[in-house]
């Protein structure tokens, strides 16, 4: 029994909880249900029910968390996270973007006291702008954050073979282009509305709690409108979601490790209105080793300009060469123009190591949660905002307890479960087509079929993966084998010919 | 041409403070290391590549615009490349076409190219598709040559092993293949020889592996924390 409960009940803090009002609660059974929610293994779980020692009940399972487990099965554990008495759960997001906007709105409307802090509140972040077309139906975005609707994307292979890709889609899908800090503030003032508190501070550690009850202390830069210079201050919360980007200092804090990430550097061009026609609703995509060996160049439109960028993982110091030659490459369609702004970001590569820590968790950029291949992350930041700010509503059922680091590994479970497929066949699209050159040239002649412009364009702007007929996808399968075949015979050859 | 004379970093940059400021590394210097005890910058952590994995993977001299010597004129050009494809009707040898001579000269196109980036013009697409070379001429030209090297490895694998199981085991050749074991031995004989045939495919296919659950492991990492804690 006490192996059961030890597979079953996770972390030791849980653990001790559990243990102790199981020892209340099983005499009283038909009473109050004390339920903490605990993420397991289904394994665990069979074992668990099967055995018929366990005195565990067996509770019916609330909807929101158990669209990914089997049914019946979830144990709730008969426990005790303390009853806040008077006071509602404070939680704290560090970082305004997407991530804590979506984060500091949910929490806020379930009626949980929450410090949304963010140290700009008109940072323009640099960015490539896109959000898929789920996203504004999700969120409710109203349609004039919109700068933009891009319909028809150029993907340019090395050797200048330029695909138009969008032919498929209908009148009513687009991907949007949006301004960083137009959505960034959108998000804030309606979490604002919803009750959360804005706090304009820079937030610069925190103190980790001495038990599971006591709070954390943050310590920030406190600006008060219309002064730059910060004032220290110090806030107690009983837990904090991480939102504040790649550079986290949340991360740091608890000690999250390291990840891989890519620098994207970015050159904002004015160009003449004629050529600003061209890019009206277009985006272009240049593959290519002179352009990056392991990403893309891209010319976005924005507003009222074009951003020309590119980015790479692993010849960082050698970006700004690569911008040159992204410039070159669009040379034609974007002469006259001129540079307004130089921009740089690092974006992420892979989640974190560890991405929850007792009460405090990564969401967005901070977690790591940017797809490879296309390197999207606005979309996933709000939806794992959302998300765990989803766990912590249900975890402390809507403000009233404490809540634990298994509340908090719910969410990862649910985001993981949810998301792993999409990263994953990202990831194989990168490892195969931004591989080399020949390979790359092979990316571009797929592109031009009209079922795979479908199927990215269906899975990009609803973020599910559809299966296809099976019959196109070996027909797919064989077209791939044979481009990547032939240009890497084309490219073998190369070595042997000799320029006239 | 938006020139690089125009370039300005402007005073208030947004970026995060840590990156904004891009150390000017000088031509060809892009893998030197920083010598000492100094922190990397964040140029040079996050899975940048030093040495030989990131040697050779600075664009060229003609993608940032210097011309090579080697190469004369500015655009590619060759008279049977008309209108972003290859003149079809230029390659008729003989009254039939002639396949080879258009992969030859895409070959020495994409090879130009990738010396000599181009620009891409709106006015001038390219429009080659490499499918329009018909199957059985990428394989006359591309596998039948090595052909008869792999049916050979493949006779000479398959009679050493055939003689060495029927010295261990007794049992003929004509059993053994009979045998689902024989069956499966000889599909592993066939498509090895296909994939490995230098001594650095062998580190290739190792890498592939590693690879294709190294992005896994990075997800996991999160549960390996809370396995690492329910043991305790």
């Amino acid at each position: 029994m006490a192996s059961a409960l030890q597979g079953i009940l996770g972390t030791p803090s849980t653990r001790r909880v559990c243990e102790q009002s199981l020892e209340q609660g099983a005499g009283n059974a038909g009473n109050r249900l004390q339920s903490c929610q605990i993420s397991v293994r289904s394994s665990h779980l069979s074992a668990a029910c099967l055995s018929g020692r366990s005195k565990l009940f067996l509770a019916a399972s609330t909807p929101s968390l158990t669209r990914n487990s089997r049914p019946g099965l979830r144990i709730l554990a008969a426990a005790g996270s303390k009853k806040l008495g008077n006071r509602k759960l404070r939680v704290a997001v560090i970082g305004g973007g997407p991530a804590g906007g979506c984060a500091a709105e949910t929490l806020a409307k379930n009626g949980i006291e929450t410090f949304l802090i963010e140290r700009k509140m008109d940072n323009a972040k640099p960015c490539g702008g896109a959000i898929p077309l789920c996203m504004v139906g999700e969120f409710d975005l109203p349609l004039d954050i919109i700068d933009r609707k891009v319909t028809k994307m150029k993907m340019i292979s090395p050797s200048n073979v330029a695909v138009d890709v969008g032919k498929t889609l209908n009148e009513n899908e687009y991907i949007g282009m949006v301004r960083r800090e137009v959505l960034d503030s959108y998000l804030r003032e309606r979490a604002a509305s919803f009750g959360a508190n804005l706090v304009n501070g820079l937030f610069l550690r925190m103190e980790m709690p001495s038990d599971a009850n006591a709070p954390y202390v943050l310590h920030y830069n406190l600006y008060k409108p219309g002064s730059s210079v910060g004032v220290p201050a110090t806030m107690e919360v009983d837990a904090v979601i991480g939102a504040d980007g790649a550079n986290s200092r949340v991360a740091k804090d608890i000690d999250a490790g390291d990840y891989d990430y890519a620098i994207a550097f970015q050159e904002r061009i004015k160009i003449p209105d004629d050529k600003m026609v061209y890019y009206e609703n277009l985006a272009e995509m240049y593959v290519g080793d002179d352009v990056s060996p392991d990403f893309y160049g891209w010319v976005f439109p924005k507003c009222d300009h074009v951003a020309v960028g590119t980015g790479t993982v692993i010849n960082k110091p050698a970006i700004k060469k690569y911008q040159v030659a992204t410039r070159h490459r669009a040379r034609d369609k974007i002469a006259g123009g001129k540079i307004i702004r130089v921009e740089a970001h690092p974006i992420p590569e892979h989640p974190r190591p560890r991405r929850v820590r007792d009460r405090v968790a990564l969401v967005g950029d901070a977690a790591g949660y940017v797809t490879k291949c296309s390197g999207e992350g606005i979309y996933f930041a709000a939806k794992s905002g959302r998300m765990c700010a989803e766990a912590i509503v249900e975890g402390s059922e809507k403000g009233v307890r404490m809540i634990n680091e298994a509340d908090l590994r719910s969410y990862l479970k649910k985001w993981d479960t949810k998301y792993w497929p999409t990263y994953k066949v990202l990831d194989i699209l990168q490892k195969v087509f931004y591989r080399s050159n020949p390979a790359r040239e092979a990316f571009v002649e797929l592109c031009a079929d009209e079922y795979v412009q479908k199927m990215t364009f269906d899975s990009y702007l609803y973020k599910t993966v559809v299966p296809g007929n099976p019959l196109d996808d070996i027909k797919l399968a064989v077209n791939t084998i044979g481009s990547l075949i032939r240009a890497n015979a084309l490219r073998k050859e190369a070595r042997k010919a000799v320029l006239t | 041409m938006a020139s690089s004379e125009e370039e300005r970093v402007p005073a208030t940059n947004s970026a995060p403070s840590e990156v904004a400021v891009l150390p000017q590394k000088e031509e060809g210097d892009s893998t030197a290391q920083s010598s000492g005890k100094k922190k990397p910058s964040p140029l040079e952590k996050g899975g940048t590549l030093r040495g030989e994995a990131a040697e050779g993977k600075d664009p060229s001299p003609a993608a940032l615009g210097k011309k090579s010597s080697a190469v004369s004129g500015e655009k590619f050009e060759d008279p049977r490349w008309k209108n972003g494809n290859w003149d079809m009707t230029k390659f008729v040898k003989n009254g039939k076409m002639d396949w080879d001579a258009v992969i030859d000269a895409e070959v020495l196109r994409r090879k130009w190219l990738e010396e000599n980036p181009e620009a891409s013009s709106n006015d001038d697409p390219v429009l080659f598709d490499t499918a329009t070379v018909p199957w059985w001429a990428w394989v006359r030209r591309f596998h039948l040559p090595e052909a008869e090297l792999l049916n050979g490895r493949a006779a000479m694998v398959g009679f050493f092993a055939a003689y060495l199981i029927d010295s261990l085991t007794g049992v003929g050749l004509v059993d053994q293949t009979n045998s689902f074991f024989g069956k499966l031995l000889l599909l592993i004989t066939v498509v090895g020889i296909l994939l490995v045939r230098k001594n650095e495919d062998l580190e290739t296919i190792k890498t592939l592996v590693k690879e294709s659950t190294f992005y896994d492991k990075q997800w996991q990492a999160t549960w390996k924390d809370s396995e690492e804690q329910q043991k305790k």
